[in-house]
């Protein structure tokens, strides 16, 4: 059986929402569900392309190895089963009766959401990457706390 | 305009005639926004805040739906009869329990079944205030009463308040003789000092003074010594309150938890309450008749200088309610730090056996010093701009006394004021400048400790095991257990245990068989009730296990763990730990049927040799015989057997099997074994794979269907043929 590689793998959608990929034209793999390998740490590098049985098919270095429609076709996928929002502004942020309540515009839009306990889930992957787990386990990351704003910047420092 | 949030929680389903209406809180494009699941017995369908369709199914083609969980929220699957798969919807983990909830009401419609779900609508915003709250269905912490948080913490000291009554009498009697030497030294000034004459009065004032500052060191020593006994008993009734709650709260909570965080509640956090009632409450009263008494006495003396030397009063109070607020919050972040350097103190003490074998003590020094340097920094942070405010309040404060003596020595010097008043007054500033600085102070400490408060009452109210259910029923268990339609998820959302059925017969050995992450833990987890069904039932001798007292029935289960747990005591301590009234025959007894004896007579203290802390003085194997002994005295009806023999060596197997085989008679058993030949004398085998039961049956019949269990027996004798090939030729290589 041919190994599936970036170059001979085509990837499509198959019935209308199923992640479908045939490798070099001789054999499909009819669920395919692309895993990052470390999505918060190592943005969009190391992206895995399991089969329905959680084996890895394929690691791919980085979704640009991959050929234009490809990486279409992929990005619709990941963009579904990726719902970690990135944080853009702080609009606002307090810390009330042992609980911190946050207003934030992220690329979805605007959100607000409640962090108990910050020690836990407010979580530091460096020195400058931050990820609010909010009570209902929803994700919000700040990527970078230097690019944010001043304002933004003023609500982590006085919390965090 | 300004924007606004897009949250799940502001367009609650109204009613239209569906039987399911959920808003969801994504737009297909992943953008925050509403969109709707409406299902009727016809069809299942998605529709835009604007009222267009996007997408309908007839109810007829659905074969299954689920909730397909993904990173950050989950989305409605659909898969129709033709096999096609649909995903119709998508929405964040806010609202994720709900929709799994939907699928499932969808294949009971596809299956022509009754719709048996639960859509109780969630409370995210309080009604009040509109705040988010901090928990679904949870209080408002805005619009709880503050005074009610005071008067709740404020209870513990009822059953110390004749203590508490005797404190505040002894504080009021200090400061009511704090009020006495001023006037004698006036009348000292006045009428001794200036007329240069009047030995006798000049004795009996100091005599009086020595009288009163003798009375006042008796009181002072009384009164400390009752603080100390209140300190000592409101803070262990706090630790004991707060400690009780944690031992009752269901284990979901400990699953999120980080043990460091809760034992900051026990300490930290009650620390903060017993400080303020003790040291705060009292002083609350006082220091506010104090400051109007002395106020009054001052105006009574001579309005005009009181007026001036009061004016700086406004200012102080400013400041303090001006930076109440910021530095509660710079409290607060120091708080944060301390936690995160509890956590990683605990976390490298208890692994320090890992520490040192991997030589890591660096690398591990590198993130102490991180927390420990983020710490210091919070909290240099916060102090120096605590003691900036303080400065300045202290500066407002000492204008007071400027004023005083510009104002009142110009008085003096016009022969307005004597110098004894004058002196008088001077001295009574200091007693109203006093409870302001407190009052100023007290803020900051009222804020830590409400902050303390909340934690601990975020504990003490949170949902508990039902464990004395009042109207629970003490059964004596036959031993029969019996799921019927289980389903069970730890995150709601994502059920690991789907239509669970089976029935175990009182002594019926059972083995649970299945990959790795296949539900058969979680399956014990729910026969222990450390979690309960979401949906379906267990039912033990017939009766639904959540009628039934939980202590009760705990009592009746026992659990033989891969990992057993000892407590830091003697052996003996350790086998009675189910039976605390056992008796020393009995322990032995135990022992001996749990092949533990001989080892334990070879320990040189014998059975009150000290374990050590999580039984570390002991091997793997002579814990694993403590654990089944602690089970033997126990006498459950029910046993659970977690990978018993998993961690051990093939002799120390072979005794621990013995062990088992002693001890399972007669009881109902559930096993798990990693070694699946070790369950050939399990009565039947339940094998489980991916949530679901695949097969029931006795190890042969399962081994001649050749179905999942024997392909599990055939790679596990695989494995063990090429471990057992690789260990020949790594000894022939020798």
């Amino acid at each position: 059986m041919i190994t599936p590689t970036s170059d001979n793998i085509k990837l499509f959608h198959e019935p209308k929402d199923v992640l479908r990929m045939t490798v070099a034209d001789q054999y499909s793999v009819v669920q395919i569900e692309p895993r990052w390998a470390a999505p918060l740490s190592h943005p969009g590098q190391l992206l895995g392309l399991m089969n329905s049985k959680g084996e890895e098919v394929l690691l791919l270095p980085t979704v640009e190895s991959l050929s234009a429609v490809n990486q279409e076709v992929i990005q619709r996928e990941l963009d579904r089963r990726y719902l970690t929002s990135t944080v853009h502004k702080i609009v606002s942020a307090k810390v009330e009766f042992g609980a911190t309540y946050w207003t934030v515009i992220t690329e979805r839009g605007q959100r607000d959401f409640v962090v108990q306990s910050l020690q836990e889930n407010a979580q530091w992957l460096g020195e400058r990457q931050l990820v609010f787990v909010d009570i209902d386990h929803n994700r919000f990351e700040v990527p970078d706390i230097d690019k944010l704003d001043p304002q933004s910047r003023k609500f982590i420092d006085s919390i965090l | 305009m300004k924007s606004k949030s897009i949250n799940p929680s502001e367009t609650e389903p109204s009613s239209t005639g569906a039987l399911i209406r959920l808003v969801a809180d994504l737009l297909e494009s992943g953008d925050y926004g509403q969109r709707v699941l409406e299902v009727d017995a016809e069809s299942v369908r998605v529709l835009e805040m604007n009222g267009a369709l996007s997408a309908t199914i007839p109810i007829a083609d659905i074969h299954n739906a689920r909730n397909e969980p993904v990173v950050g929220g989950g989305r409605l699957e659909v898969t129709t009869k033709k096999g096609e798969k649909l995903a119709l919807i998508s929405y964040t983990h806010t609202i994720a329990a709900r929709f799994s909830e939907a699928a499932r009401g969808i294949e009971q419609l596809a299956k022509g079944e009754e719709l048996l779900i639960n859509l109780k609508p969630q409370r995210t915003h309080c009604e009040k205030c509109k705040r988010l709250l901090p928990e679904v269905d949870g209080i408002c912490p805005a619009c709880v009463d503050r005074g009610k948080t005071l008067l709740r913490i404020a209870r513990f000291m009822l059953p110390y308040k004749y203590w508490a009554i005797t404190l505040a009498t002894l504080a009021f009697l200090t400061t009511v003789l704090n009020l006495v030497p001023p006037i004698l030294q006036g009348r000292l000034i006045d009428e001794v000092l200036q007329r240069h004459t009047n030995y006798p009065l000049l004795y009996q004032l100091i005599g009086v003074w020595v009288g009163i500052a003798l009375t006042s060191s008796l009181i002072n020593i009384t009164r400390d010594r009752i603080v100390a006994k209140l300190a000592g008993s409101i803070a262990a009734d706090l630790r004991a309150t707060v400690y009780r709650a944690i031992e009752f709260l269901q284990l979901t909570y400990f699953d999120k938890k980080q043990v460091g965080a809760i034992s900051s509640r026990v300490t930290t956090d009650t620390d903060r309450v017993w400080g303020f009632l003790v040291e705060g409450v009292p002083y609350f009263l006082l220091n506010g008749l104090m400051l109007v008494g002395v106020s009054a006495f001052l105006f009574w003396t001579n309005w005009f200088l009181a007026l001036c030397i009061l004016a700086p009063i406004p200012v102080i109070i400013t400041i303090a309610v001006r930076f109440w607020k910021p530095m509660t919050q710079m409290f607060y972040k120091v708080g944060q730090k301390w936690a995160r350097f509890y956590i990683h103190l605990n976390e490298s003490l208890n692994g320090i056996r890992v520490v040192k074998a991997f030589a890591k003590e660096d690398s591990e020094f590198h993130k102490f010093t991180k927390r420990n340097v983020e710490l210091q920094e919070a909290g240099v942070k916060a102090d120096s701009r605590w003691f900036t405010i303080f400065g300045a309040m202290l500066f407002f404060s000492s204008l007071g006394t400027i004023i005083c003596w510009l104002v009142g020595g110009a008085m003096v010097v016009r022969k307005e004021l004597t110098l004894g008043e004058f002196y008088r007054i001077h001295a009574y500033l200091a007693l109203i400048y006093g409870p302001i600085q407190w009052f100023a102070a007290v803020n900051n400490w009222f804020s830590r400790a409400m902050a303390g408060a909340d934690r601990i009452f975020e504990i003490i109210d949170m949902e508990k095991e039902a464990y004395r259910l009042d109207d629970g029923v003490r059964h004596d268990i036959k031993g029969e257990v019996h799921f019927e339609d289980v389903r069970f998820g730890y995150d709601k959302s994502n059920p690991v245990l789907k239509d669970i059925n089976f029935v175990a017969k009182p002594g019926e050995m059972i083995g649970l068989v299945g990959k790795s992450g296949a539900g058969k833990s979680t399956t014990i987890n729910l026969i222990a009730r450390f979690y309960e069904p979401d949906s379906g039932s267990i039912k033990i001798d017939g009766l639904d296990y959540r009628e039934i007292e939980l202590q009760h029935l705990r009592r009746q289960i026992g659990i033989v763990l891969q990992e057993p747990f000892l407590f830091n005591g003697t052996v003996a301590e350790n086998i009675a730990y189910g039976k605390a009234d056992a008796t020393m025959e009995e322990i032995v007894e135990a022992a001996r049927a749990a092949n533990a004896h001989n080892f334990i007579m070879m320990k040189p203290d014998g059975y009150d040799q000290m374990v050590g802390e999580r039984g570390a003085k002991l091997s793997g194997g002579e814990r694993q015989r403590v654990s089944i002994a602690r089970a033997i005295l126990h006498d459950p009806r029910i046993l659970i057997l977690d990978e018993a023999t998993s961690s051990v060596d093939v002799e120390t197997e072979k005794q621990i099997q013995e062990a088992i085989g002693r001890l399972v008679a007669g009881r109902t058993t559930f096993a798990i074994a990693h070694r699946l030949s070790t369950l050939r004398n399990a009565d039947r085998l339940i094998v489980l794979d991916r949530g679901k039961i695949v097969e029931v049956g006795t190890h042969e019949e399962l081994m001649e269907k050749k179905g999942v269990f024997s392909k599990l027996v055939e790679t596990q004798s695989e494995i063990q043929e090429i471990i057992g090939f690789d260990l020949g030729q790594a000894e022939a290589a020798k």
